[in-house]
C-alpha cells in the first residue's frame, strides 16, 4: 500500500525572507505543493499620496539584496512619466552599479545559500565529495565562503563610489544620476572589476571567460569538466560534480515558460556590441533598436522565443490573502488590499499570482539565458529540461557575461568623464509609467501613476512573485509549486531536496510580499474584515 | 564563547547585507576572532528545520544560554494585534521574539525598523520597534524591559545600520565593554555626532553654496532635503563600503537614524520659509543662524561659487 503523507509544512531558510511550502507525498515523492509567503509588509500602499520622487527612497527598502534594482525600476517609471532621456554617462553609471549588485547577489546566493546544502551531513555524509564540500562551503568557515564574502564586499565598493553606499542609496533620479565619480575613483572601479574578474576566472570558473563561452552544448560542458583539474576543482566544476552525483539534473523542472523584461540598455554611443557576437547565437543578430540592451526582453515557451508584450501581464489573486476582485487585473489597475478569509484551502499566500498571457512563467538567470539564445542553456533544456542543476548553473555563470561589459563601460566613462550625467527634470507631470527590468532574480516591474506631484498609485510585481506564485483562478500552479512535484525526499525531517529546488529559484520573499493600503481613517473598519 | 541568535521580523535583510560589508574584520573573521557562536541566522545557517526547532526549545528551557539576540526588521503586530501578518510555523513571529528577548543577556535592535518601527508603523501591519514606537518609549517589549544583563534594548539605528556599527557593537559586547546610550538608546559612540560631520560638502554648507537641482555640487541641506545636520550618525566619519556616503555622491541624507524615519514630508525637498529651512541644524539659535548664513553667503569665495573643486 502506498505511503501517503498530506499537508506537511516545510519552512525554507537561506531565502531572503519568510517562506513555507506545504507538500503532499506518496512513497517519498512529492505529489503536490503549495507555496506560501508568510509575511505581509505593505510597501506599495505606503507610497500612495507621498511625494512623486519618494519611490526612489522607499522602494529600495523593499529588499536588502536587490535594493538597486528597485531603485532602477522606480527611476525608469519616472523617466517615462517625465519624458526624460538620461545622458549616456548616466546609463553607464546606472548599469555598472546594477551589474555589481547582480554579481554580488549571484555569488552570495550560490556559495552562501545554495551550496551550503551540500554540507548537510544528514543528507550527504556518504556523498564522495562531502568532506570537500564541508571544507569549502560550511557557513562562516568554508574556504569558498570566506573568499566570496571578501570578494563581493570589494565588488560592491563600486556602488558606493557611484552612489554613496550599498545597500539603500537613491542616486538614480529622473534625468540621470546625482554625480559622476572623479577620474581616480573611476580608475579604482576599473581595478576592482579587473581583480574581481581574475578571482572569478581562477576560482569560480577555473578558466578564462573566453574559454567558458566556447561551451555551447552539454557535450562541451562534460568535456570542459574533464579537461583540466582547474576546471573540476573550481566552484562551478565542484558544483557540477556534486550536483550530477546527487541527481540535481533529474528534478526541479517547472512550467517551461520563461519571461524576461530585459535590462542594461546600451548608451547611444558604445562599443559594447563588439563583445556580444561572441555570446549570442544568430537568433539575435537582427537586433531591433528596442532590443539594444545587454539582456533581452522576451517570452519563451520551451526554447521558442516571442517578443514581450507587456499588456499581456495580469495579477491573479484567487489564492492570495487579498480582497477578491472580479478578474485578474493589469498592474496599472491592480489593488493591494489584504483580506484574510481564513479559508486556508483556497487562499494561502501573501504573494499574488502574476500571469503572462494567462500562463505562469519562470523568471531569473535561466530565463535570461534562454531568451538571450545562449546555446549551452538551449541545449541543456532540450536534453535535460530546466532542472535544478540547469537553473543554478545559469546563475553561477551569469557574471561571465556581465564582467567584460563592465570594463568596456568603465573605459568609456574614463574617456567621457566631462560629458553630462544629468538632464534637469524640475517637476514630475501627471502621468503613468512602467519601470520594467530584469533584476538579479528576474522580471521586476513598478507601475506608477502620478498626480499633482504626488504618487497616485504604485503596483510592484517582483521576480519572486512570478516564481513563487500560488495557484490562479484556473487552479494552475505557480512555477516552483510545479517544480517540486516529482521530487524525491529521502527524509521528511531533513527535506534537503525540496530546498534545492526552491533555492535554485533564488527566492526573495521580502520582495514578494506586498502590503496594505494607506487609509488611516477607516483603520478600524479594515481591522474588522480580518478573520484569522 | 558568546552565543548569538539572529531573527528577522518585518524587514528587508538590508542590515545583514550591510554587515557583510564589514571591512576592519570581515564577517567570518569577526565571528571567529570574537569567538561568537552563531546559533542561527536565517540567511546563513544550514541546520534543518527539526534541528532548529530543538535549538529553540533548548534556548527557551535555558539548556542553551543565549548571550545576544539580534533583531532585524520591525515587530509586526497586525492585524488587530494578532501578529498574523508575519508568521513562523503558523504562529505569530512576535511571540517567538518575545520569548527569546526574555532569555537573552543582551538584546540588540539592528536597524531603524527593529529600533523604532520604521516602515509600517501607521498601517494595518501595526509595525513597532522593540522598545520604541517612533519617538515614544515602550514599543513591543515595554518601557521597563531589560535584558538579563540589565541593559535595555540597544538600538543600532539606520536604514540600514552602518556595517562598522553592527560589528563594533558585537566587539563591545564580546569584549565586555560598556556602551553608553542616548535618549533613544542608541550608543553614543556612533550616534553623538551629526551625519553632516565629515561630509566633503561642508565647505559649501559653510558659505551657503546651495544645490537646487541634482548634480550641481553644493550643499544639499537648504533645498534638496538633506537631513545631515539634523540627525546623528557616523556615515561621513566611518564612510560606507570604505569609500563614500550618500551626500558625498550628491544624494541627500534621508535621516534614517531618526525615530521618525521615514518622515511624512516628501524626500528630496527641504520644507522652508522664503528659502530658510523650517528645521535648522540641531541646537542652533534661529536668529543668529540666519544672520550667520547671510554673512557667510556674502563672504563665499569665488572658487566655491564657481564649483572649481570636483567635490
Amino acid at each position: 500500500m502506498p505511503r501517503v503523507i498530506k499537508g506537511i509544512t516545510i519552512p525554507v531558510n537561506r531565502a531572503e525572507g519568510d517562506l513555507e511550502i506545504k507538500i503532499d507525498m506518496t512513497d517519498g515523492v512529492i505529489t503536490d505543493a503549495w507555496s506560501s509567503g508568510t509575511m505581509y509588509r505593505g510597501f506599495e500602499t505606503m507610497m500612495t499620496g507621498r511625494g512623486a520622487l519618494d519611490g526612489l527612497v522607499i522602494t529600495p527598502r523593499v529588499c536588502g539584496i536587490c535594493s538597486l534594482t528597485h531603485l532602477s525600476a522606480a527611476v525608469n517609471a519616472l523617466d517615462i512619466i517625465s519624458e526624460s532621456t538620461p545622458p549616456d554617462n548616466a546609463i553607464r553609471l546606472r548599469n555598472l552599479s546594477l551589474m555589481a549588485e547582480t554579481i554580488q547577489s549571484d555569488m552570495r546566493q550560490s556559495i552562501l545559500m545554495f551550496m551550503a546544502d551540500f554540507t548537510n551531513s544528514q543528507a550527504y555524509q556518504h556523498h564522495f565529495l562531502f568532506e570537500e564540500a564541508t571544507k569549502k562551503y560550511q557557513p562562516l568557515k568554508g574556504t569558498s565562503v570566506m573568499d566570496v564574502v571578501k570578494k563581493t564586499r570589494r565588488l560592491i565598493e563600486i556602488i558606493a563610489i557611484i552612489g554613496g553606499q550599498w545597500p539603500h542609496t537613491s542616486f538614480m533620479v529622473p534625468g540621470g544620476v546625482t554625480s559622476i565619480p572623479d577620474t581616480p575613483k573611476l580608475m579604482q572601479c576599473r581595478l576592482i572589476v579587473e581583480q574581481f574578474r581574475n578571482w572569478y576566472e581562477s576560482r569560480v570558473l577555473g578558466c578564462s571567460i573566453e574559454r567558458w563561452q566556447d561551451i555551447s552544448n552539454l557535450a562541451d560542458l562534460y568535456e570542459w569538466l574533464d579537461e583540466k583539474p582547474e576546471h573540476s576543482k573550481s566552484d562551478v566544476g565542484f558544483f557540477l560534480r556534486f550536483a550530477f552525483k546527487a541527481g540535481l539534473d533529474t528534478f526541479g523542472t517547472a512550467t517551461e515558460n520563461y519571461i524576461s523584461f530585459g535590462n542594461l540598455p546600451f548608451p547611444a554611443e558604445t562599443t559594447i556590441s563588439e563583445i556580444l557576437k561572441k555570446s549570442k547565437t544568430d537568433l539575435y543578430d537582427n537586433h531591433t533598436p528596442q532590443s539594444r540592451s545587454l539582456i533581452s526582453a522576451g517570452f519563451a515557451k520551451g526554447t521558442t522565443l516571442f517578443p514581450l508584450e507587456p499588456e499581456k501581464i495580469r495579477e491573479d489573486i484567487s489564492s492570495s490573502w487579498f480582497k477578491p476582485s472580479s478578474s485578474a487585473a493589469h498592474p496599472f489597475e491592480g489593488e493591494t488590499i489584504p483580506y484574510a478569509s481564513g479559508n486556508s484551502s483556497q487562499r494561502y499566500s501573501w504573494v499574488k499570482a502574476p500571469r503572462y498571457d494567462n500562463l505562469p512563467s519562470e523568471t531569473g538567470p535561466l530565463a535570461e539565458m534562454i531568451i538571450d539564445g545562449e546555446p549551452l542553456f538551449h541545449d541543456m533544456i532540450k536534453n535535460k529540461g530546466a532542472t535544478t542543476l540547469t537553473r543554478q548553473l545559469a546563475r553561477m555563470v551569469r557574471p561571465a557575461k556581465l564582467l567584460p561589459a563592465m570594463t568596456i563601460w568603465l573605459n568609456e566613462l574614463m574617456h567621457r568623464r566631462n560629458e553630462p550625467f544629468y538632464t534637469s527634470v524640475k517637476n514630475i507631470p501627471d502621468g503613468q509609467g512602467a519601470g520594467m527590468l530584469q533584476a538579479a532574480r528576474g522580471a521586476l516591474g513598478h507601475w506608477v501613476k502620478t498626480e499633482n506631484q504626488k504618487i497616485a498609485q504604485y503596483q510592484i510585481i517582483t521576480p519572486t512573485s512570478w516564481n513563487a506564485s500560488p495557484r490562479d483562478s484556473g487552479t494552475v500552479r505557480g512555477p516552483w509549486e510545479t517544480a517540486l512535484i516529482g521530487t524525491s525526499v529521502k527524509s521528511i525531517e531533513n527535506p534537503v531536496e525540496a530546498g534545492h529546488v526552491i533555492r535554485s529559484f533564488d527566492p526573495c520573499m521580502v520582495c514578494a510580499v506586498h502590503t496594505l493600503r494607506k487609509n488611516s481613517n477607516n483603520c478600524n473598519q479594515q481591522k474588522n474584515s480580518f478573520i484569522i | 564563547m558568546t552565543t548569538l541568535y539572529w531573527v528577522q521580523g518585518g524587514g528587508c535583510g538590508g542590515d545583514t547585507y550591510s554587515l557583510l560589508s564589514s571591512d576592519f574584520l570581515d564577517v567570518n573573521a569577526l565571528f571567529n576572532t570574537l569567538d561568537l557562536e552563531l546559533l542561527w541566522h536565517p540567511s546563513i545557517s544550514n541546520i534543518s528545520h527539526t534541528a532548529h526547532q530543538k535549538m529553540l526549545e533548548s534556548i527557551i528551557s535555558e539548556k542553551i544560554k543565549l548571550d545576544i539576540l539580534m533583531v532585524e526588521g520591525s515587530i509586526i503586530c497586525g492585524p488587530a494585534g494578532t501578529g498574523m501578518f508575519d508568521t513562523k510555523d503558523g504562529r505569530a513571529k512576535k511571540d517567538l521574539i518575545h520569548m527569546l528577548a526574555h532569555k537573552a543577556k543582551f538584546v540588540i535592535a539592528v536597524g531603524t525598523c527593529a529600533s523604532f518601527g520604521g516602515f509600517g508603523t501607521e498601517h494595518a501591519i501595526e509595525a513597532t520597534g522593540l522598545q520604541f514606537l517612533r519617538r515614544e518609549k515602550g514599543g513591543f517589549l515595554g518601557n521597563d524591559f531589560t535584558a538579563k544583563s540589565g541593559m535595555p534594548v540597544i538600538n543600532l539605528a539606520g536604514c540600514p545600520c552602518h556595517h562598522d556599527v553592527i560589528a563594533g557593537a558585537l566587539m563591545a559586547i564580546a569584549g565586555d565593554t560598556d556602551l553608553e546610550l542616548d535618549n533613544f538608546n542608541r550608543p553614543l559612540e556612533w550616534y553623538s555626532t551629526m551625519v553632516h560631520q565629515g561630509c566633503t560638502r561642508n565647505e559649501y554648507h559653510e558659505y551657503r553654496i546651495e544645490e537646487s537641482d541634482f548634480g550641481e555640487m553644493g550643499c544639499l541641506f537648504f533645498h534638496m532635503g538633506c537631513a545631515g545636520p539634523l540627525v546623528p550618525g557616523p556615515c561621513n566619519k566611518l564612510l560606507w563600503n570604505r569609500h563614500s556616503s550618500k551626500p558625498r555622491a550628491g544624494v541627500p541624507c534621508f535621516g534614517c537614524t531618526d525615530p521618525d524615519f521615514p518622515r511624512a514630508t516628501p524626500f528630496f525637498h527641504t520644507p522652508n520659509i522664503e528659502g530658510i529651512p523650517l528645521e535648522l541644524p540641531r541646537g542652533v539659535n534661529r536668529a543668529h543662524y540666519m544672520v550667520y548664513k547671510g554673512m557667510a553667503a556674502e563672504a563665499a569665495p569665488l572658487r566655491l561659487k564657481k564649483r572649481s573643486s570636483k567635490v
